[in-house]
């Protein structure tokens, strides 16, 4: 082999359009041809799922080089290799590049093709666009402005389909807006490994359904609304809620597990209408599970805390914010260190973690530790550690035990009266077996939270905070990828950004000294913590970094047919390494550092 | 069931799946919600699997049928020789009120009062050639005139079942169908032994497998079920390394309106068949052979299991064929009505337990990923009895009949406005459509002209009687000369047919007379593919559906100026854009009929605005008036236990 063709395997010459790129090898033609500028529609295709190539959107022209006799390339009168065009137009979305392959994505061909596609498309469609959902992210209005006719030739009665059917819990489904792409069927087959889609009947009459007994109601159900190209899968929760085009849309993760799932929070003047999943291959592929997505209703709970308070005779009463922390300092500084119970929570940002860990510092406290927070997980996202920093808390806090291994040793020490000073960052002390009278007899009881509960009322401070959607920050997920959340919303009332609350109780019992903003906070941890080193928030990025070093799971892969072992194979590893790190979590999860 | 299900590869078992609905609706009449939910749960599979494929296959039915279940064939042939007035007659002698079948493909069975009979109007039954013909039970009747319709209800015993057979016209050929019709003849091994069956395996066991495919390569053998593929070709796409177990898969789906060949081998000459495909097995190395035998065929499918076993007695199937040391097993596999699973794909699908969906080719080309994502070879019926006849005289011998890249005979099955319809082994192209129409199927009715062949199939293009055809012919020494023909003039062959504009196909011959209405013609055709379209991609789907509606206003007077030129692009806007050659299949008669007979489209399109729709309402309006379903809301405690709001 000489040099020349040893790197050639690596990389295909293709033709695009007239332009010849260079794309590795197993790029499919639809992709190539977006990186090289030129956007194929499609419906069918999605990149993570097999490819049936059944809506016959992407078809394009293909040729290949003319080979002479001698077996090489013909070459025209530019030096260019002639091509043969196949006479017929291709898919572009189920082959991948071949060395010498030309396509053409705008001939008046293609061009004839799509528009004939669209009609096809439409004219059973209903003109449903004023009162549909998707209605400015719908693939076939976009299309059909960008490649149809405006004109309809269809002069029969529209097919009738069911509407409104309700296929699960969470998702509805309109028949008569569906164009049969089987996006959500191989979603449900491929990804969610729960089949419960299918089309019946035929021809034009066929019909997208789930059995009667048994429904759309996994935890991955509302991917499938995300990936319908049309209007025709609704979040029953989104539904007729907001037109698209007027939220807001924040980046984001997810904090309800471990996993933290990359997402795009959707708002408008400050009220969170939905979560949708942002693509990282190196966490959540395109996906995200129901109960992540939905799970910031509370965020607009009547339960909120929306003022400070100070106890007083007994009662509760609203304060201003200096008035909140003097007192809450205060009433800490009564007491030495070992009389001081600090129970954190996994679900703080670094930042948040970081400075607790100085409050803690300053006031001498050895009592510290978050609540653990363990569930049922599944071999697709959701990870069985429900606390969305867990990693975070263990590289921060310091401490030498696994994080909330001491949880119930500190409840002891409050029930036997060892501990007469009790901070709660943005937890429930109702989990932790303290009887309610007891809480109420600490002379110091002081919450950070977001929500009101039953042991609100007993504390002595209560200082309301702010959700995930509320505020910036940083966390590790369950497999070491430091990730940043941003604020898609400003807090209600007068409920402060927890890290300003750390910042000033730390200030006020007199540990701190200026830090001016989280990315100072932020700089402290990178100058303490070796594994942030040389890291800043900006610097981590939309998509995060990996500072742990632990197995990195393989990214969700598309489970295409053609790779059917391989993917297979993937999955097999994907549930052998979480079975070993669920056999070993200490082990595997402390990492070399 | 158990039997059914051990027919199939263990990590395999959902192909078990067809098997178990037609058993359980042989049991019980029709597949009820509690057997989906049992087949499911027995094949490990989803309830939705299963309702998928009851609702795709016609024959599937979800409700009771009569005591005595009558299909009547509603497909051109059977349209043209009164198979409406048949099934007409049938509703009136038994009560039934049979709503014409307007839109929608579902529940067209009309079951008569007292339960005792149903009635269903089905696409061709593969019995063209003895048009107009019905099914009643398992046993098909033909030529049921629509008069005596009283008759075969009345007795049906009586109304005893004649096959139609014919002796061979002097222009035959007969090689495949030699046996066919013979007074002597029966399906046992023992009349085929005796008639030096079983030589030709016992002939290609000894030789190796590259001669066999060599010798089938030389012969020149295309393949008979539509394509016209080179089968030495196919075959040769094998690695003969290979290491994935390869598969051999008979079609014998015969579906294609006009062709009625297939049917009488399997039913008559079931033992050349096996032969030929035993043969073929032990070329390609396959150890397993299953033959996709459509579902009309029942009878023709339990003929088939019982010469599978006869063969096994005789060791010509199973462990150690005649001491070879090479194993086959032959499995035959029930269809359920859908015309797809002819297409080669659809076919490995359905297979497979699926909705008959064509596979993407690239990269599905089944001698590379086909059945179980194997290498498989699908021929037809046919196609693998000509193999037994190319071992027995030799692929250059065999290469002699019919013309250069036209080899061997093949069956010309003719229907429709011919006097004596029926099947004809010709050497291909040594005989031309003149002879054909006018010699072997007697020629047209008394006063009646010749008005337009669809030569292949009722996908081929039409040809119309007064055309000229410019065809080249290659001469001898290597020039070519341009030759006008007419119709009468096209030699019954591969190229003749592609080069008229046309194709062989599956090789049905539909004859129109003047009588015909062009527009009648094209909507029954279009109704057929409408309803066939497995509805997968969206040209197809959409496209089939919509000249159907076209037309079909067109017949009921509502035609407007615009109508020929929209069929026109509909069709063109279909073909080559499809999945499988469905789409060209269903394209390409709207396509060469409205434009050979403009005029008579012309005439029926000449109102300036559509006739006003029904009335349209909103989808709110609909669910008050109860036409759209909504279905209930699935209650699920799981999820809500993992995280309604405030799980903070
Ligand atoms: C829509 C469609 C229907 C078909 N139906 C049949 C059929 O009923 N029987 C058949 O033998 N081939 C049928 N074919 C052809 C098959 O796809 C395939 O080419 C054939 O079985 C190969 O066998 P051969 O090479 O022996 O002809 C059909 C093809 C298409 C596109
Ligand atoms: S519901 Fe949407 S995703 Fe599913 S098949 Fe229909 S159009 Fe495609
Ligand atoms: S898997 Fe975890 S991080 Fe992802 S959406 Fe679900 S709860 Fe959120
Ligand atoms: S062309 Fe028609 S029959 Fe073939 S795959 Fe497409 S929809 Fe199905
Ligand atoms: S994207 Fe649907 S066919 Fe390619
Ligand atoms: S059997 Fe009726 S048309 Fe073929």
């Amino acid at each position: 082999m000489s040099d020349s063709t040893d790197t050639a395997p690596l990389l295909s010459n293709v033709q695009v359009d007239g332009v010849w790129h260079q794309f590795p090898k197993g790029t499919r033609v639809i992709e190539a041809c977006e990186k090289a500028g030129s956007y194929v529609p499609r419906y069918c295709y999605h990149k993570k799922l097999s490819s049936p190539g059944n809506c016959r959107m992407c078809l394009i022209e293909m040729g290949f080089p003319r080979l002479g006799p001698d077996r090489k390339p013909e070459l025209g009168a530019d030096g260019k290799p002639i091509i043969n065009w196949m006479p017929r137009p291709q898919i572009s979305c189920a082959q991948d590049v071949a060395e010498g392959m030309a396509v053409r994505t705008n001939s008046p061909l293609v061009k004839e093709c799509q528009r004939g596609v669209m009609e096809f498309l439409l004219i059973n469609h209903p003109l449903d666009c004023p009162i549909c959902d998707q209605a400015g992210e719908c693939r076939l209005q976009e299309f059909s402005v960008d490649y149809g006719d405006s004109k309809s030739r269809f002069l029969e009665n529209k097919v009738k389909k069911p509407k409104n059917v309700v296929l699960g819990p969470r998702v509805t489904l309109d028949d008569e807006r569906c164009i049969l792409c089987s996006r959500c069927i191989r979603f449900c087959q491929e990804i969610a490994h729960d089949d419960v889609l299918g089309f019946v009947d035929r021809g034009s009459y066929t019909v997208l359904t789930a059995h009667p007994g048994k429904r759309l109601e996994n935890n991955y159900s509302l991917n499938t609304v995300d990936i319908c190209p049309v209007g025709a899968l609704t979040s029953t929760d989104f539904r007729f809620k907001m037109r698209v085009w007027f939220l807001k849309e924040t980046k984001s993760i997810c904090t309800s597990c471990a996993t933290g799932c990359n997402t795009i929070i959707g708002t408008r003047e400050d009220v969170i209408y939905r979560q949708t999943p942002r693509e990282n291959d190196h966490v959540n592929s395109c996906w995200m599970c129901d109960y992540g997505r939905l799970n910031f209703y509370y965020l607009q709970s009547d339960q909120r805390l929306l003022e400070p308070q100070i106890r007083s005779e007994g009662k509760l009463v609203p304060t201003d914010w200096p008035s909140a922390i003097a007192q809450a300092a205060l009433q800490l500084k009564q007491f030495s260190g070992p009389e001081i119970g600090i129970i954190a929570s996994g679900r703080m940002t670094n930042e948040e973690l970081w400075l607790t860990s100085q409050l803690a510092k300053s006031l001498g406290v050895q009592w510290i530790d978050i609540v653990p927070r363990r569930e049922p997980g599944d071999d697709i996202l959701l990870s069985e550690d429900r606390n969305p920093n867990t990693n975070g808390a263990r590289l921060i806090l310091g401490s030498t035990s696994e994080p909330g291994a001491k949880l119930m040793a500190i409840a002891d020490a409050v029930k036997s009266g060892q501990v007469k000073a009790l901070v709660i960052l943005k937890e429930n002390t109702m989990h932790l077996g303290i009887p309610v009278e007891q809480l109420a007899q600490l002379p110091a009881f002081i919450m950070v939270n977001i929500l009101s509960n039953e042991a609100t009322e007993k504390a002595t401070v209560v200082l309301p905070a702010c959700g995930f959607a509320e505020k910036r920050g940083s966390m590790i997920n369950g497999r070491g990828r430091l990730q940043r959340l941003n604020r898609g919303v400003r807090p209600p009332g007068n409920a402060r950004d927890d890290w300003e609350i750390l910042r000033d109780l730390l200030q006020a019992v007199g540990g701190g000294d200026s830090l001016l903003s989280i990315d100072d906070v932020f700089r402290r941890i990178s100058e303490t913590v070796p594994q942030f080193a040389g890291l800043t928030l900006s610097k981590i990025g939309d998509l995060g970094v990996h500072i742990l070093q632990m197995e990195e799971l393989p990214p969700m892969h598309p489970s295409d047919e053609e790779k059917i072992e391989q993917a297979v194979a993937i999955q097999t590893t994907r549930r052998a390494i979480r079975q070993q790190l669920h056999d070993a979590p200490k082990a595997a999860a402390v990492g070399t550092h | 069931m158990d039997a059914a299900i051990g027919l199939y590869p263990q990590d395999h078992r959902r192909s078990a799946a067809m098997p178990l609905l037609h058993l359980w609706q042989e049991h019980f009449g029709f597949i009820s919600d509690e057997a989906v939910l049992w087949i499911a749960e027995k094949l490990g599979l989803q309830p939705i699997n299963i309702l998928e494929l009851v609702t795709f296959y016609p024959m599937f039915r979800q409700q009771p049928a009569g005591k005595t279940h009558i299909r009547v064939c509603c497909t051109l042939s059977c349209a043209m020789a009164g198979s409406f007035e048949l099934m007409e007659n049938l509703c009136a002698d038994l009560g039934i009120q049979h709503q014409s079948d307007g839109e929608g493909i579902h529940n067209p069975i009309a079951v008569s009062a007292d339960g005792n009979y149903s009635v269903e109007f089905v696409e061709c039954l593969a019995s063209c050639g003895t048009a107009p013909v019905c099914m009643i039970g398992e046993q098909l009747y033909e030529k049921v005139s629509p008069e005596s319709a009283a008759d075969i209800l009345l007795n049906p015993q009586s109304a005893i079942r004649n096959p139609q057979f014919h002796s061979p016209h002097p222009l035959e050929h007969r090689l495949t169908f030699k046996n066919i019709g013979r007074a002597d003849w029966t399906t046992d091994i023992d009349c085929y032994l005796h008639d030096g069956g079983y030589e030709q395996l016992k002939q290609g066991l000894t030789m190796s497998r590259s001669d066999i495919v060599n010798k089938v390569k030389n012969s020149g053998l295309r393949g008979r079920g539509g394509a016209g593929f080179s089968c030495g070709l196919k075959w040769s796409f094998i690695k003969p390394d290979e290491k994935r177990p390869v598969y051999l898969i008979c079609n014998a789906d015969e579906s294609e309106p006009g062709t009625f060949k297939d049917r009488y081998i399997v039913h008559y000459d079931p033992h050349q068949l096996l032969e030929g495909i035993l043969i073929s097995c032990y070329a390609l190395n396959a150890h397993t052979a299953y033959i996709y035998v459509r579902g009309e065929f029942p009878v023709g499918a339990k003929i088939l299991e019982r010469a599978i076993e006869e063969a096994r007695a005789h060791n010509f199937v199973g462990k150690n064929i005649l001491g070879s040391r090479f194993d086959t097993e032959i499995y035959v596999h029930r269809g359920a009505g859908a015309y797809i699973c002819g297409e080669e794909t659809g076919l490995i699908e359905s297979l497979e337990g699926k909705r008959g969906y064509p596979r993407i080719k690239p990269p599905y080309f089944p001698a590379v990923l086909g059945l179980y994502m194997c290498p498989t070879i699908v021929n037809n019926v046919e196609t693998l009895c000509h193999v037994k006849h190319i071992i027995a005289m030799g692929g250059a011998e065999y290469a002699r009949l019919g013309r250069p890249n036209n080899t061997g005979t093949r069956i010309v099955c003719v229907s429709g406005d011919v006097q004596r319809p029926g099947y004809f082994e010709i050497e291909v192209g040594a005989v031309t459509m003149g002879q054909l129409i006018y010699e072997m199927a007697g020629g047209l009715r008394p006063g009646r002209k010749l008005k337009a062949v669809i030569p292949g199939g009722s996908s081929a293009k039409v040809l119309r009687a007064d055309e000229r055809f410019k065809l080249k012919r290659r001469q001898t020494d290597g020039s070519t000369v341009e030759r006008e023909i007419s119709i009468d003039e096209i030699l019954m062959d591969f190229d003749s047919l592609t080069a008229a504009g046309s194709m062989a196909g599956s090789g049905g011959v539909i004859v129109l007379d003047d009588s015909r209405d062009m527009v009648w013609v094209l909507n029954n055709i279009n109704e057929f593919y409408a309803h066939e379209s497995c509805g997968q991609c969206t040209p197809c789907r959409e496209g089939s559906l919509w000249m159907k509606k076209i037309t079909d206003r067109m017949l009921r007077g509502g035609g407007v100026v615009e109508d020929p030129e929209t069929l026109k692009t509909i069709g063109d806007n279909i073909a080559g854009r499809t999945i499988c050659a469905f789409g060209e299949a269903c394209a390409w008669p709207t396509q060469s009929f409205v434009e050979k007979f403009s005029e008579e489209f012309a005439a029926r399109a000449q109102k300036p605005v559509p006739p006003p729709l029904p009335p349209e309402y909103t989808p709110e309006e609909l669910i008050e008036r109860d036409e759209i379903s909504i279905a209930p809301l699935a209650h699920d405690p799981g999820w809500e236990k993992a995280g309604t709001a405030g799980t903070i």
